[in-house]
């Protein structure tokens, strides 16, 4: 597994989805996890229209020393879509050789709505070449623990194999941020995204 | 003891250093960037006294009260909102300060989610009260306990001006103990506190030099920051996230750091530019750093290379200091945008805005809109709202135009549509203006979206929450009052009964006067909908679209396999059970289930 370690250039993350998805939960337990393994951690997002079904992202950095919160284009080591357009919309502030994991349902904009655009379904071809491109259905795999609220913790888990942080830290991390009836069925998630 | 250290948003790092500070009131009108700044208090720390007041003017009262009183005071609001407050602070900055008094105003650079991208640093100049510019969370906090320091030392009023970027960014942050600090109660001082002329005389030279007193203090104060790089021919004057972008450069070039942006240091950076062949600003909007050191004769160049709009990210001043001269080539590799479909807000599943929507788009009249979530009826495919200017400005607004357009001859009907957190913030006047010189034949209906919360900025309480019992203190009965205001027309309706409302809404347009109608249903982010979810049956639909043109998150069209044109459908994890769409379809398409399913 190619882990990151603390003594290299900042790790760079950015985060994306639709209003409602869980985003600025994720940044805060992304941030949290990174702060405990002992990075500097700085982050940044865009709250405001955050669960009117309109775009939101943030980005995350760990490092020895960050000094802006802001990822530049070409920049970001992962991307976390949390939908298939976001992900796309995202992809150029990767850098070459990065991953994109994307969660592959779809939630169509109003242009696609009103069909005065086309969803594109066909993800793989408008990927860069250059990147890594990993897609799960984190949906139905959220449902198969029934509930549609964990996906997002289910993408950290995929995002936790990349990343020099412990099991422990992940998990006391999920345990202090989600509501308590709902820390089993996070853990889980968390597990299961690890797994894939 | 170890040191404390925590993650922390700007929001909640100004929280606890008010915490920190011994803070007593704290007081605010939701606006994002700054809503978890209060929210924070009101959850972390219980024994601060802290309410999201009506409206801006009155959170800056309620501060205005409490420092009078001697008590640490905090008074927060979107930039936007000190507008609002504006009346009653630049005569209140005339008083001589008792508590410490912080105005937290969230300034929006790029306008993330605002309806202007004003610098509220020249109304807190104009209003003659220092200015900190925090750069992250661990300054957001020692400046809040700062501010309210100088507030006290130099009796005035003062500004934390934080961007909607700080507001929302994490960074570490060393946690103190809180302080104790006592409040001294209201002594009467009628010369100083009842600001009437001769009163107001000599409070012009104390503003004046309170300033002047902070400016020769500032040195020793140890906010700003230098950073000299040796052989550099270059300084760069900067303050906030910029400076944080600046460093993510590292250029050949010297760093002057403000904490504190009004009043300068200006005989410090006179004798420091003296030693350097360039002085460069960097700030975000308007050139307000850069017109003080122009005005007191120090050399300098600011927005000549960078943008007076939006934010200064780390490439826009890589891209200002090359036009500059100062770096010479960019070592970084950008990635060419690629074109992606746009995604704009939209009402939630459930939202009872749509129902409304959906019959005032068929109605094809002018509508005069406001804030809050239903602004977004202005945007594509709604396109249903002709106007947004700021809170409550609807219903002034179309009083203007109605006697405009009948001075021309033309009594087309005009509609105002306004929620009930806007119409209390300051909407309630607005309307009640609309009985001056009443013309009894003037057509306007005023639609009042009752949702019973705060919805845009997160869902905050307001004085009609009380009737969905989610722990309002305020009990006002909307229809009530407007009945004792004086208005005789007015009809409530249940919008998710799509054909009563949209037979009550067009009648109400028809009528050749004024009427009001206001719409029950609330927040379906709020409250949730407990009702099963729906599906389409494709072969009884018929293409038609109607369900679609509602604008639903989980309704789009779709090949269904064996059918040869496309279909509605419902994604069953976003629908949650509203019926509106049900409601459109002309041929009973949509169907209810029994219990909610996700898949």
């Amino acid at each position: 597994m190619n882990r990151q370690t603390i003594n290299s250039e900042p790790i760079n993350i950015i985060l994306a989805g639709v209003g409602g998805q869980g985003l600025v939960l994720l940044t805060d337990m992304l941030c949290e996890a990174g702060h405990r393994a002992g990075y500097d951690v700085k982050s940044n997002d865009v709250v405001g229209l955050s669960q009117r079904g309109g775009k939101v992202w943030g980005s995350v950095r760990l490092g020895q020393k960050v000094h802006s919160p802001n990822v530049r284009k070409g920049e970001a080591d992962f991307i976390l879509a949390l939908e298939p357009l976001e992900g796309l919309r995202w992809q150029s502030y990767l850098k070459s050789g990065g991953k994109l994991f994307v969660s592959t349902s779809e939630i169509y904009p109003v242009f696609a709505i009103s069909e005065q655009s086309k969803y594109p379904h066909d993800l793989e071809n408008h990927v860069r070449p250059d990147i890594v491109f990993i897609k799960h259905d984190i949906l139905s795999l959220s449902l198969k623990l029934g509930t549609v609220k964990v996906t997002n913790v289910m993408m950290m888990g995929l995002l936790a194999n990349h990343l020099d942080i412990s099991s422990q830290i992940w998990e006391s991390v999920i345990r202090e941020t989600v509501p308590e009836k709902f820390v089993d069925e996070n853990i889980k998630a968390f597990e299961l995204g690890k797994s894939l | 003891m170890d040191k404390i250290i925590k993650m922390m948003t700007g929001n909640q790092a100004v929280a606890r250093g008010f915490y920190e500070a011994g803070g007593h009131v704290a007081a605010s009108y939701p606006g994002s960037p700054t809503v978890e700044m209060l929210e924070t208090i009101k959850h972390n720390y219980p024994n601060i006294y802290a309410e999201f007041s009506v409206n801006e003017k009155v959170a800056l009262e309620v501060g205005i009260g409490s420092s009078m009183a001697g008590a640490r005071s905090l008074v927060s609001m979107k930039h936007v909102g000190v507008n609002v407050a504006a009346d009653p602070l630049m005569t209140f900055t005339e008083t001589k300060t008792k508590g410490g008094f912080l105005l937290m105003s969230g300034d929006d650079p790029g306008m993330a989610s605002s309806q202007n991208e004003q610098d509220n640093r020249i109304l807190a100049k104009f209003a003659n009260m220092p200015i900190f510019d925090p750069s992250d969370s661990q300054e957001a906090k020692d400046y809040t306990k700062l501010g309210l320091l100088i507030s006290e030392r130099y009796e005035t009023p003062v500004m934390l001006r934080i961007t909607s970027r700080i507001c929302h960014s994490r960074t570490k942050v060393v946690l103190s103990q809180p302080e104790v600090v006592p409040i001294t109660g209201f002594q009467s001082s009628p010369t100083d506190y009842g600001m009437i002329p001769p009163n107001t005389f000599d409070k012009q030279y104390h503003m004046k030099t309170r300033i002047e007193h902070l400016e020769k203090d500032l040195e020793a104060l140890g906010v700003n920051d230098y950073t000299h790089i040796e052989g550099a021919e270059v300084l760069i004057i900067t303050s906030g996230l910029p400076y944080h972008n600046l460093k993510e450069l590292s250029a050949p070039v010297s760093i002057f750091k403000l904490g504190i942006v009004f009043p300068l240091p200006m005989s410090q950076l006179r004798e420091l530019s003296k030693a350097y062949k360039q002085v460069i600003v960097i700030e975000e909007m308007m050139p307000f750093i850069e017109d003080q050191l122009k005005l007191a004769g120090i050399p300098c160049e600011g927005k000549k290379y960078f943008s007076f709009t939006g934010e200064l990210d780390v490439s826009d001043i890589e891209k200002g200091l090359m036009n500059a001269g100062v770096i010479m080539q960019s070592l970084h590799e950008g990635q060419q945008d690629n074109a992606v479909m746009g995604r704009l807000p939209m009402f939630c599943s459930g939202c009872p805005h749509r129902p409304v929507f959906d019959i005032l788009k068929k109605s094809k009249k002018t509508v005069v809109g406001d804030i809050g979530c239903y602004s977004m009826g202005i945007l594509y495919p709604l396109e249903v709202l002709d106007t947004i200017i700021s809170m409550g400005a609807s219903l002034g607004m179309i009083k203007g135009m109605k006697k405009a357009q009948r001075l021309a001859g033309n009594n087309d009907p005009l509609i105002s549509v306004i929620g009930d957190g806007t119409f209390y913030h300051s909407g309630m006047t607005g309307l009640m203006n609309l009985l001056h010189q009443y013309d009894p034949t003037d057509n306007m209906t005023i639609l009042i979206l009752n949702n019973g919360t705060t919805a845009m900025t997160g869902g905050q309480p307001n004085a009609s929450s009380s009737a969905y019992s989610d722990g309002s203190d305020m009990r006002v009965d909307l229809t009530k009052l407007i009945e004792t205001m004086g208005f005789d027309r007015i009809r409530v309706v249940d919008q998710f009964n799509y054909k009563e409302a949209k037979r009550t809404i067009d009648e109400e347009i028809k009528h050749e006067g004024l009427s009001i109608v206001i719409t029950t249903r609330p927040c379906a982010l709020k409250y949730k909908i407990k009702e099963p979810n729906f599906y389409v049956d494709p072969k009884v639909c018929i293409g038609c679209r109607s369900c679609v043109k509602t604008n639903c998150p989980p309704i789009h069209m779709k090949a269904y396999t064996g059918i040869e044109k496309l279909k509605s459908s419902i994604d069953a994890s976003m629908c949650v059970g509203c019926s509106v769409c049900s409601q459109v379809c002309p041929v009973g398409a949509i169907k209810r289930r029994e219990v909610t399913r996700h898949e």
